[in-house]
């Protein structure tokens, strides 16, 4: 046990016996667990007021149809029946959803069109949800079938367009040029030109979206309690649709989330229409809570789904001299909130490599496809994925080998702080070394007799039709976007060539704490948390910074209205933003007390100092306990022991970022990484690939807890598995959704995961306050472009490259057809 | 079902009587509503969760008559007169089960919502095989997904539970 587990087990309320060690950078328990375990967790699905009635909607079975007319009187008829909602009703009262491009016109319930399968066209409210979901049979909807639009390519040409009133389905592209991508093309020895597609995946946690929303109509106000991801930030999704400014719409999210990995940001229109279910029925509050089928097929929540064309100019010695990517995203019906995950890859944009003249480009395309949310790694892990199979192919045209070639490419320690093409910041990192010391321990391990790649093994494994290979890649998780660049899409591109740097305005982390009678802190967070052990955090560092025990720290949420706005758990923010905002809390409730303690004894208070959870006076050694302190504040107006923190986006100070910010280029300033060797096996009888072990290097920085940061990297492997290997949203040619359960859509389960090495690093990032670097998402942006990478390692004798993901059995069963033909 | 409201429409229902976590239950149920819900809803037991309801993810693992099963894909009629085990009754008096104790020892559970499922599994797992073997832990739990951990610490905590549990005997998984 480690000295801080001892340390947190005594418990002590007063703090004086508190030990001194740190606790931040040592994997205290988590203080979340054991009311999960228990049973006694409170998730949104759990929540049912006194009274409640229960929400279910009619989705529509189309992809693409104009809605004649909704008849919904035998559904009225029935005597459970409280309510029956139709598009034309919203329209009445209320407004279209916020949408992440001007000119769309998305309602909660269809209007005059529905756009995909699954899109909510009525909704019903009654005693509960069985009887709610009778009662959505009841009505009757005609339509006139329109032909849907399905491949994303296809849509481009605009032959039939979805949204009429904007006359395109093409409604945004850009195309960026860093540095001079045409002379490095011009001068290239060699040009390397492939495509890549990376399938439809998302995050897909267990838990789907809730929403418990009640009317006031005394105070003509909400109360939404709901499972939203950034509740204080995308408020505006609900408030807006509402028709309500935003102090009249209080969202409060429970302390346990089931998941949500970027997906739940996008769950307003559950959140909208229980409100205004609500206010129809004169405040009963009305629950809603999404099942599986409706998350699958037409959640709102289907991530990147996308077409590379990538181009490679290098020299005859295998540097790159010259990136050209262009791809398209299929967004789906609508474009939401997540445009912007088009534009991500920008923060690393040559990945580890040190690239100066690229050209960046993209289409963002409608479809009649569920639209799109965020997943973890928000659009960059397909952009490192079509990088890395390009490098693999660079490797084969020019017969160098892959290391060597990544190696000669990389981006080298005394480049640090690096500043990449597209105006991004790389903080720290020995990325050479890195990958230098994944491949020791894999050639000392398993390139020897008796390891997975042992020459011989590998040599008869061949003979059996089975390859085996693997590839040493080094990637990138940008970590804590900043908010000001993140609307890039909805500003004027062209005068954002000339702006100042004083427009730009970035969102802090806000943290809260008193001190209660007896001595303990309660402490709340703005940001709302899916499973990320938040409150351990906050308790560990505020225990650190108060010396005293994180036991003695309660955590609890703020709901937007309290919260100020801040912009959450996302883009790998939190190790960053709430550590910081934790120690800044901590000093200003420090300095707070101080004060306190000398008007007490009515000395200065530089005769006062801070001394294991308590004030001492410097002369004589009196001591105030927390609880004295507490006591002593008792009914002051302008309580010190009351306090509240901001912490300052990193950026806001750092030259290096003017550039970026200015122009509403993606800002990442933390760069954490990953040296991976995933050793996988391909049966090509079969086409089923294999990983026999996965290797990885990781550094994240400073770590606040090490085995949050290990848990955080093998859940993200594991979805790193699924999108390479597993998971997608496939369509068919009629634009009918082919994964609405989990017996399509695959999950990694305990089967497909394989035994797992990790090895840890610490450059801690000269940019953040505790030298934390974000790694919220890590396996998931580097997992798919290594297995992939080592996919390509195993084929090479067959020439085959995995271009298209997920590297399903039936997709590498076909290249292997064709190389063999 | 759970109101008598007066405007509410007659649908049949059944009695069931049961063992929930030792204690006897007598209720009025429709014959379509799922155990899962029957437990949640009706019984306020929330450490059955609903993750999918078509018997994939697990979430919802509660014990019937000794052996585990997706309450989703049972209807509460079927479970009249068996006895019913969920999570619920492992900690004792607030003092963690072992296996509940090796998954936050282990950090075997991140966001929880498949948690108690995976207790559940654990709990038959080491019913069977009291000292698994890799293979048997990953055939134990293959009924079960886990979205956040990875599974690699639910391995951990599994052989942890395991050794804990050897040392109380069999006692210990009561």
């Amino acid at each position: 046990m480690s000295r801080a587990d001892a340390g947190a087990d005594t418990g002590s309320a007063s703090g004086e016996k508190a030990k001194r060690e740190s606790f931040t950078g040592t994997s205290v328990k988590r203080v979340e667990d054991h009311r999960i375990l228990t049973g006694q967790a409170e998730y949104i699905h759990d929540i049912t007021p006194e009274g409640c009635l229960h929400m279910a909607l009619l989705r529509t079975t189309h992809p693409h149809a104009r809605i004649e007319s909704v008849d919904t009187s035998k559904a009225e008829d029935h005597p459970d029946c409280a309510l029956v909602l139709t598009g034309e009703d919203l329209v009445e009262d209320y407004n279209p959803m916020p949408c992440g491009l001007e000119g769309f016109e998305e309602w909660s319930l269809a209007t005059d069109k529905v756009r995909f399968v699954g899109e909510p066209v009525a909704a019903v409210v009654a005693t509960d949800r069985y009887v709610a979901e009778d009662i959505v049979d009841l009505i009757r909807v005609e339509y006139d079938v329109l032909e849907p639009v399905v491949d994303s390519i296809e849509a481009c040409d605009d032959e039939v367009v979805i949204h009429e009133s904007v006359g395109t389905n093409v409604p945004d592209g850009e195309c960026l040029e860093f540095g001079d991508p045409e002379g490095a093309f011009e001068d290239a020895a060699h040009v390397v030109e492939r495509e890549y597609s990376w399938g439809r995946i998302s995050g897909v946690p267990l838990e789907t979206a809730g929403v418990v929303a009640t009317y006031d109509p005394d105070h003509d106000e909400f109360d939404v309690d709901c499972n939203i991801q950034l509740h204080t930030l995308v408020d505006d999704t609900i408030y807006e649709t509402l028709g309500y400014p935003p102090e009249k719409v209080r969202v409060n999210v429970p302390a346990d989330i089931g998941g949500s990995f970027g997906t739940k940001i996008a769950i307003h229109r559950y959140c909208s229409l229980a409100s205004m279910a609500s206010q129809h029925l004169d405040g009963t509050p009305v629950k809603f809570v999404e099942d599986r089928v409706e998350n699958l097929q037409g959640g709102d929540m289907h991530c990147t789904d996308r077409k590379y064309r990538v181009k490679l100019a290098l020299d005859d010695d295998g540097t790159v001299l010259g990136l050209d990517t262009w791809f398209v995203d299929d967004f789906g019906a609508f474009p939401r909130y997540p445009v912007n995950q088009a534009l991500k890859p920008l923060s690393v944009v040559s990945g580890a490599y040190d690239i100066r003249d690229v050209r960046y480009d993209y289409d963002l395309v409608l479809t009649n496809k569920t639209s799109q949310t965020a997943y973890r790694g928000f659009g960059v892990p397909p952009h490192l994925y079509a990088l890395e199979m390009a490098m693999d192919e660079a490797a084969r045209e020019l017969d160098i080998d892959p290391t060597a070639l990544r190696h000669k490419n990389l981006v080298q320690p005394d480049q640090m702080p690096y500043t990449i093409a597209s105006h991004n910041v790389y903080d720290s990192g020995d990325y050479p070394e890195a990958l230098d010391h994944i491949q020791d321990i894999v050639d000392e391990k398993e390139v020897c007799e008796g390891g997975l790649l042992d020459p011989a093994v590998v040599e008869a494994k061949r003979e059996e039709g089975k390859y085996r290979g693997v590839s040493y890649t080094l990637l990138i998780e940008p970590g804590v976007s900043g908010s000001d660049w993140t609307d890039r899409q909805r500003s004027d591109r062209e005068a954002l060539k000339v702006r100042d740097r004083d427009e730009v305005a970035e969102l802090p982390e806000h943290l809260r704490a008193e001190v209660r009678d007896d001595g303990t802190i309660q402490a709340w967070l703005a940001a709302d948390s899916s499973g990320q052990g938040h409150q351990t955090i906050v308790a560990q560092l505020l225990a650190d910074e108060l010396e005293i025990l994180p036991s003695d720290i309660d955590t609890g949420y703020l709901d937007s209205v309290t919260a100020p706005t801040v912009y959450g758990s996302a883009a790998s923010r939190m190790a960053v933003m709430l550590s910081g905002a934790a120690k800044g809390l901590g000093e200003k409730l420090k300095g707070n007390l101080r004060q306190l303690g000398a008007q007490e004894w009515g000395i200065d208070v530089d005769d006062v100092v801070y001394r294991d959870g308590g004030v001492e006076r410097v002369d004589s050694g009196d001591r105030f306990s927390l609880a004295d302190l507490a006591a002593i504040d008792g009914g002051i107006n302008d309580p010190k022991t009351r306090v509240s923190y901001d912490y300052q986006h990193p950026v806001t100070e750092l030259p290096e970022f003017d550039e970026a910010l200015r122009n509403k280029f993606p800002v990442y300033p933390t760069a954490a990484f990953a040296a991976n060797a995933p050793i996988v096996e391909v049966d090509t009888q079969t086409g089923q690939v294999e990983i026999l072990k996965f290797y990885s290097l990781r550094d994240c920085g400073t770590q606040l807890n090490p085995d949050i940061v290990e848990g955080q990297a093998h859940g993200g492997l594991a979805q790193g598995i699924g999108a390479a290997l597993l998971e997608e949203f496939g369509y068919d040619e009629s634009g009918q959704p082919q994964a609405v359960t989990f017996f399509d859509y695959l999950l990694p389960s305990v089967k497909n995961i394989p035994p797992l090495e990790l090895h840890h690093t610490e450059t801690p990032s000269p940019f953040t306050a505790t030298g934390a670097k974000g790694t919220g998402e890590g396996g998931m942006i580097d997992g798919p472009a290594a297995i992939a990478s080592s996919i390509n390692a195993a084929l090479e004798p067959l020439g085959i490259v995995a271009d298209e993901i997920p590297a399903t059995p039936d997709r590498l069963r076909r290249k292997v057809r064709e190389a063999q033909e | 079902m759970s109101t008598d409201a007066p405007e509410q429409s007659e649908r049949p229902t059944q009695e069931i009587s049961l063992t929930l976590n030792g204690e006897s239950i007598t209720a009025e149920v429709e014959p379509r509503l799922k155990l899962s819900d029957f437990l949640r809803n009706h019984q306020h037991i929330r450490g059955v969760r609903v993750g999918c309801e078509h018997g994939v993810c697990g979430a919802c693992t509660a014990t019937l008559d000794g052996r585990n099963v997706k309450s989703c894909l049972v209807y509460a009629v079927q479970a009249d007169g068996s006895e019913v085990e969920t999570v619920e009754s492992l900690a004792d008096d607030g003092e963690l089960h072992p296996i509940q104790e090796a998954f936050h020892e282990e950090h075997a559970l991140q966001c929880g919502f498949c948690t108690s499922g995976f207790v559940m599994a654990t709990r038959e797992l080491l019913d069977e095989h009291p000292d698994p073997t890799d293979e048997e832990i990953r055939t134990g739990l293959a009924d079960n997904i886990c979205r956040c951990t990875g599974y690699h610490n639910i391995y951990d905590a599994v052989r942890r539970a395991a050794d804990e549990m050897e040392g109380a005997g069999t006692e210990a998984d009561d």
